[in-house]
C-alpha cells in the first residue's frame, strides 16, 4: 500500500473513503480467491457439497461488486480526484469487475465437480486441477501485488499468463484427443472444456488486474501491448 | 451565424495547430522581486496562441503576480522590481521604451471581484474606447453589441444598456467586465481568478464564455479551482513558492503529473 | 446588575443619553433664538400705563411691553418709591407688594416708549406697584420712522401743503411719500451712482493717462467734454432729486405723545402707521410676514438697529458661494497629489499632518495672515501694477469682498483635503486597475474614475467647509467686513461683480448690533433674529449641498457597501 500513498490527504474523510474501498477490494479479493480454491477442492475431492457451496457463496461477490462500485461513484462525485486518486479509484473499479467476472467463472469450474465423471475421465480432471492450481497461484500474486500496488511483482504476474495460455493448449489438445477417441464423452468433457476455458480466462483477468496496477502506479496504458513493450514503457 | 461561426473558427483552431503552436507569449527568465522578498524565481514558460493556458498553484505561489507582470500591472506596486523578458509576438514588454497603455491595450485583464465602473452599461463596455478617442456613435454601438455579444450577456442586457452596470448580478458583471476587455480587442485576455466571487452556475456561464473566447483569443488564467483549470484550460501551468514547478498540457497534468508537488496539490495532499 | 453590565445595556443607555442631550441643546438653541427673534415681528399690544413718579405725581406713558423682572427689594430700598409708602393708602393696586421686608421683590416691567426725540431714553422701567391704570386705547398709532425709532401717539390732524385735511387721507397721502421716497432712492442709487461711477472712472482714465504721459490734447479735450456731458447729466439729476425732496416735505402730521405734547412729524420720515390694539390677528399675522420680508429685504438704518439686513445676507451669501469657488478646486487638486501622486514617504505624512494642524490654528490667525500677505501684499502689489491711477486710494490693497473669501479659503483648505483623500482612499483599487488594464493613462482613471467616484466625499468637505466659513467672523473683521458698506459687491456698473468692495456679513453684524449699537435694548431683539437668519443660510447653503451630494452617492450607491 506504500504506492497508493492514500494516507496522506488533507481531507480525513477522502482518506477513510478510499482506505475503506481498496480494503472491500482486497477482501473482494480474498473471497475470490477462497471461492477458486473451494471449487478446485470440490473437483479433486469430488466433493458435491462444496460445490454447490462454492455456488452459493457467488452472491457475496456480486454484492460487493455492487457496493464498491457505488463506493467509487459516490467518491468521484463528491471529491473529483485527479491523478494518482483517479487512477486509483478507475483501477478498483475496473479490477473490481474482473474479479466478479472471475467469480463467475469459478462458478463454471464448480458445475465440473456436479457433472458426475467417470474413470478416464477422472485423469482429465487431474490436468485441469493442475492448470487450476497454476491459475490460482496467479490470483494469488496478482492480489499480493495489488495490495501492495507493487509494479514489479505485476509485471511478473503479467508474464505468467503465458504458461498459463501454455497449459490450457496442451490439456485442450488432450482433450481433443480423448473426445475424438470417445465421441460418446463429448457431453460430458464440455463441462470439462468449460471449466479450462474458465480457468484460461482467469488468468487472462488476472493480467488485466496487473496492468491497472501498472497504470495506477506508473500512469501508463500497457493493454494490448506486448511485454516487451510494457518493459519498454516502464 | 454561429454554426457558420463555428466552422470557421474550427478551421482556424485547426491549421494554428497544424503550425505547430504558435506562440504569443514568451516568458524568459523572469524574476520578480517585491523590495527583498523575491516572488518569482526563473520562471520561463511558452504560452501558445489560441490557447487557454492556466496557472495553479496554492496561495502567494506568485500565480497572479506573473499573471499581472503580462500586462505589467505590477507596475502599480512600490518597490517592484523585475528582471528577465517576456516577449509578446516577440518584442520585450519589459523594455525601457514600451508604452505601458498601449500595451495593456493589447493584453486585456479582468480582474477577480467584478469591478464595473458606475457607469451605465453601455458607457462600461466602451470605456477603453472612450479613452482612444472613438466618438462615432455607429462604431460605438456596433462594439457594444459585438462584444456584449461575445461575453454572452447581449440577450440579458439589450433592453437596459443604458441603466447602471451595478444593477447587475455578479456573474453578469463579470461577463460585462469581460464584456469591456474584449471591446478593445486586445490580443491577450488575463483572468485572475475571474469566478471566485461567484456562484457555480455562474463560475460555468463563464467557463464556457473563456472557451468561446479562445477562438479569437489567447487566454491566460490564474485559478485557485483545480476543477476549473481542468476544466477550461488547454495548457496548466502549476507553480509553488515562486517555481514554476510543471507545465504541461492539462490533460496530462491531471491524470499524469510527473512531480510529487504537482501531484500533492492536484489531489489534495500534504505537500 | 452583573448580566445587565455585561449585556452593555449600559451603553445603549449612555449613547442615548448622550444623543438625547445634544439634540435638546441643539432644538433649546434653535428655540431660543427662533422665538426671541421671530417676536420682534409680531405687533405687539401697545398700553398706555398711568403711573407715580418720585415726586407723586401722576404720569402717562404710551408703549408696549419689552420684559418683565423681579428685583430683590433691598436693591431699590434706596430708591425713594412713593407707592410702597402710600402702600395703605393705595392698598389695591400695591397688594401684591405691601410688604417690605428683605426678602421682598418687586416686580417691574420694561417698556418700549419710542418717541426718541421727546425723552433721551426710549426705554424705560416701571415698577407694577407704580402703576395707576393700564389700559390699552384703540387709537394709539405706532409710527415706525426713518430716524429716531418708533412713534407712540395719538394722530390729531393731518396737515398737506399748510391746509388740514381730514384723516381719511392718510392711506393716500401715505402712499404718495413712499412713493417719492422711492423716487428719490432710485436717483440717489441709480442714476446719481451712475454718474458718480463714470466720473470716476474718467477721472482714473484721465491720471492713468497723464502717468504714462500720453495726455495730449486731444484726449484732454475729449475727457473735458465727456466730464462735461457727464456733470451736466449730474446736475440735473441733483435738480430732480431736489424737487422730489421738495415735494417730500409737503405733508406733516400731527401726533400727541402721551404726556400730552404734540409734535409735528414729516410723511417724508414715515415708514408706516398701525393701529396696534386695532388689528385682527389675522392682521396682525399679515403685518408679521411683511416685517419679516422687510426685515430680509431691506438695509439696516439707524446704525444698523432698526431695518433690515438684506445686504448681510447679501454679502455672507457672496463671500461664502466666493470662497467655495476658491477652496474646492484647490483642495481637490492638493488632495489627488498627496493621495494619487506624492510618494508614500515620511515627507508626504509631514505633510499630510501639516495639513490637518492646520485645521486647528485659530481662525483671528488667519485673518492676521489675511490682512498682512492678500491685502497688504498681494492686494497692494495688484494695486501697483494695475491701478497706479488710483493710488494713494487702494482698490485691492485694502480688506474687500474677495480677500475675505481667499481668507476663508486658506482656512477651510484643510476640510477639503482632509475629506477629499478620504474619499479617494475608499475607492476600491480594483476600479483604478480595472481602467488602468483597459490602457488608461493614471490622469484619465483619475478624471473618468476615480473623481466621479469621490465627488459625495468632495462635497461633503465643501459642505463641511461652508458650515465653517459661513460661521467665522473673527478673520473678517480683519479682511473685509464692514459695519455698514455704501454698495453691494454686485451692481449694475460694469464690471458688475466688484470683488474690491468691502461688504456686510450677518456674523458681524450680530456682533456689532448687539455689542455696538448705541441703543442695546432695542438692538436685542434684532441680534436674535440676525443670528435665526444666520442659522437659517447657513442651513440652508448645507442642506443645498448636502442634496447634491446624496444625489451623487445614490448614483454611486453600490460601491459604498
Amino acid at each position: 500500500m506504500d504506492n497508493a500513498n492514500i494516507g496522506r490527504h488533507i481531507s480525513g474523510q477522502f482518506n477513510h473513503d478510499l482506505e475503506n474501498v481498496i480494503n472491500q477490494a482486497m477482501h473482494m479479493g480474498g473471497l475470490v480467491e477462497k471461492q477458486l480454491s473451494d471449487a478446485l477442492k470440490s473437483i479433486s475431492q469430488a466433493d458435491r457439497e462444496l460445490a454447490q457451496q462454492v455456488l452459493q457463496n457467488d452472491y457475496q461477490i456480486n454484492k460487493l461488486d455492487v457496493s464498491i462500485d457505488d463506493e467509487c461513484t459516490r467518491i468521484i462525485a463528491k471529491r473529483q480526484p485527479a491523478a494518482g486518486d483517479l487512477r486509483l479509484i478507475m483501477a478498483i473499479v475496473k479490477t473490481v469487475a474482473d474479479l466478479e467476472r472471475i467469480g463467475d467463472e469459478v462458478e463454471r469450474i464448480a458445475q465440473v465437480t456436479l457433472e458426475s465423471l467417470s474413470g478416464p475421465q477422472r485423469d482429465l480432471l487431474l490436468s485441469v486441477d493442475d492448470l487450476g492450481h497454476e491459475v490460482l497461484a496467479l490470483l494469488q500474486s496478482t492480489l499480493n501485488a495489488f495490495t501492495r500496488m507493487d509494479v514489479k511483482a505485476a509485471l511478473k504476474a503479467h508474464k505468467t499468463d503465458e504458461k498459463i495460455d501454455q497449459s490450457y493448449e496442451i490439456l485442450m489438445r488432450q482433450l481433443m484427443t480423448h473426445m475424438t477417441e470417445n465421441p460418446s464423452s463429448v457431453p460430458q468433457l464440455m463441462t470439462v472444456i468449460w471449466a479450462a476455458r474458465a480457468l484460461e480466462r482467469i488468468g487472462d483477468r488476472c493480467q488485466n488486474i496487473c496492468e491497472y496496477i501498472i497504470y495506477f502506479v506508473k500512469g501508463k496504458v500497457v493493454r494490448h501491448t506486448s511485454a516487451e513493450d510494457i518493459k519498454k514503457l516502464i | 451565424m454561429n454554426s457558420a461561426n463555428s466552422v470557421s473558427i474550427t478551421a482556424a483552431n485547426s491549421t494554428t495547430a497544424n503550425a505547430t503552436e504558435q506562440i504569443a507569449l514568451e516568458i524568459d527568465k523572469l524574476n520578480l522581486f517585491y523590495g527583498e522578498k523575491q516572488v518569482l524565481r526563473d520562471i520561463s514558460m511558452s504560452i501558445p496562441k489560441g490557447q487557454v493556458t492556466a496557472f495553479i498553484g496554492p496561495s502567494g505561489c506568485g500565480k497572479s503576480t506573473l499573471l499581472r507582470c503580462i500586462n505589467r500591472m505590477n507596475d502599480l506596486v512600490d518597490d517592484c522590481r523585475v528582471e528577465g523578458k517576456i516577449n509578446l509576438y516577440g518584442d520585450n514588454i519589459y523594455h525601457r521604451h514600451v508604452d505601458v497603455a498601449a500595451l495593456r491595450r493589447r493584453v486585456g485583464m479582468v480582474f477577480q471581484t467584478p469591478n464595473p465602473f458606475p457607469k451605465s452599461i453601455y458607457e462600461n463596455v466602451i470605456y477603453g474606447l472612450r479613452i482612444t478617442g472613438e466618438k462615432n456613435r455607429r462604431v460605438l454601438d456596433q462594439v457594444v453589441e459585438k462584444s456584449l455579444r461575445s461575453a454572452a450577456l447581449w440577450d440579458e442586457v439589450k433592453d437596459r444598456l443604458h441603466e447602471s452596470a451595478l444593477g447587475l448580478s455578479g456573474g453578469q458583471q463579470q461577463r460585462l467586465v469581460i464584456a469591456r476587455a474584449i471591446a478593445i480587442e486586445p490580443e491577450i485576455l488575463l483572468l485572475d481568478e475571474p469566478t471566485s466571487a461567484l456562484d457555480p452556475i455562474s463560475t460555468l456561464t463563464i467557463e464556457e464564455l473563456i472557451n468561446d473566447l479562445k477562438k479569437q483569443f489567447t487566454v491566460v488564467i490564474v485559478t485557485h479551482n483545480m476543477q476549473q483549470a481542468a476544466r477550461v484550460s488547454d495548457q496548466t501551468a502549476f507553480m509553488y513558492m515562486g517555481d514554476l514547478i510543471e507545465y504541461s498540457d492539462t490533460n496530462t497534468l491531471f491524470t499524469t503529473p510527473v512531480k510529487k508537488q504537482t501531484e500533492d496539490y492536484i489531489t489534495g495532499r500534504y505537500g | 446588575m452583573q448580566s445587565w453590565y455585561k449585556s452593555g445595556s449600559p451603553w445603549v443607555w449612555l449613547s442615548a443619553a448622550g444623543v438625547s442631550f445634544s439634540l435638546i441643546a441643539v432644538l433649546g438653541l434653535l428655540w431660543l433664538i427662533a422665538s426671541r427673534g421671530l417676536s420682534y415681528f409680531w405687533p405687539a399690544e401697545v398700553y398706555q400705563f398711568d403711573f407715580t413718579d418720585e415726586q407723586g405725581q401722576t404720569q402717562s406713558v404710551i408703549g408696549e411691553i419689552y420684559d418683565r423682572e423681579q428685583v430683590p427689594y433691598a436693591q431699590v430700598a434706596h430708591l425713594n418709591l412713593p407707592f410702597l409708602s402710600s402702600e395703605s393708602a393705595d392698598s389695591e393696586q400695591a397688594s401684591g407688594e405691601h410688604l417690605t421686608n428683605e426678602q421682598q421683590t418687586l416686580e417691574r416691567i420694561l417698556i418700549k416708549t419710542g418717541n426718541r426725540e421727546l425723552t433721551n431714553l426710549d426705554f424705560r422701567w416701571l415698577f407694577q406697584g407704580s402703576i395707576v391704570k393700564q389700559s390699552s386705547p384703540e387709537h394709539i398709532a405706532v409710527i415706525e420712522r426713518r430716524k429716531n425709532g418708533d412713534f407712540y401717539g395719538f394722530i390729531d390732524a393731518i396737515v398737506s401743503g399748510g391746509q388740514v385735511v381730514e384723516l381719511s387721507q392718510l392711506p393716500l397721502l401715505l402712499a404718495r411719500a413712499r412713493n417719492l421716497q422711492q423716487q428719490v432712492k432710485k436717483l440717489e442709487r441709480g442714476e446719481i451712482r451712475s454718474v458718480n461711477f463714470e466720473l470716476e472712472r474718467l477721472r482714473l482714465h484721465e491720471r492713468k493717462l497723464l502717468m504714462k504721459n500720453q495726455l495730449d490734447q486731444n484726449t484732454q479735450q475729449e475727457i473735458n467734454q465727456q466730464r462735461a456731458v457727464l456733470e451736466q447729466n449730474y446736475r440735473a439729476f441733483e435738480q430732480s432729486l431736489n424737487s422730489v425732496r421738495e415735494q417730500l416735505m409737503r405733508d406733516q402730521i400731527i401726533v400727541t405723545a402721551a404726556n400730552g405734547r404734540q409734535v409735528s412729524l414729516d410723511f417724508a420720515d414715515i415708514l408706516q402707521i398701525t393701529y396696534n390694539n386695532q388689528l385682527t390677528t389675522l392682521d396682525k399675522v399679515g403685518l408679521f410676514l411683511k416685517q419679516l420680508a422687510v426685515f430680509v429685504s431691506d438695509e439696516p438704518r439707524e446704525a444698523n438697529t432698526e431695518g433690515g439686513v438684506f445686504p448681510a445676507i447679501f454679502g455672507t451669501v457672496l463671500m461664502v458661494l466666493l470662497m467655495t469657488i476658491i477652496v474646492s478646486p484647490f483642495g481637490v487638486v492638493a488632495a489627488i497629489y498627496l493621495h494619487e501622486y506624492a510618494g508614500k514617504n515620511t515627507f508626504t505624512r509631514v505633510i499630510r499632518i501639516a495639513v490637518i494642524n492646520l485645521a486647528g490654528v485659530p481662525s483671528i490667525v488667519y485673518g492676521v495672515f489675511g490682512l498682512g500677505f492678500f491685502v497688504y501684499l498681494v492686494g497692494g502689489s495688484i494695486d501697483n501694477l494695475f491701478f497706479g491711477e488710483a493710488l494713494p486710494a487702494p482698490t485691492f490693497g485694502t480688506p474687500g469682498v474677495l480677500w475675505s473669501a481667499v481668507t476663508l479659503a486658506i482656512l477651510t483648505l484643510p476640510v477639503v483635503i482632509v475629506s477629499t483623500e478620504e474619499g479617494l482612499a475608499r475607492i476600491p483599487s480594483s476600479l483604478r486597475h480595472g481602467s488602468l488594464a483597459l490602457g488608461a493613462t493614471k490622469a484619465e482613471t483619475l478624471w473618468r474614475i476615480i473623481l466621479p467616484i469621490a465627488s459625495p466625499a468632495i462635497m461633503t468637505g465643501i459642505i463641511l467647509a461652508i458650515a465653517r466659513a459661513a460661521g467665522e467672523v473673527a478673520p473678517l473683521m480683519l479682511v473685509g467686513v464692514v459695519k455698514i458698506a455704501p454698495s453691494l459687491p454686485l451692481d449694475g456698473d460694469f464690471p458688475f461683480l466688484h470683488l474690491e468692495r468691502k461688504f456686510m456679513h450677518l456674523g458681524f453684524h450680530i456682533y456689532d448690533v448687539g455689542f455696538q449699537s448705541p441703543n442695546i435694548e432695542a438692538a436685542r431683539p434684532l441680534v436674535y433674529a440676525t443670528a435665526l437668519l444666520l442659522v437659517s443660510i447657513i442651513v440652508a447653503l448645507n442642506v443645498g449641498a448636502v442634496a447634491i451630494r446624496n444625489r451623487l452617492r445614490e448614483k454611486y450607491r453600490a460601491l459604498e457597501q
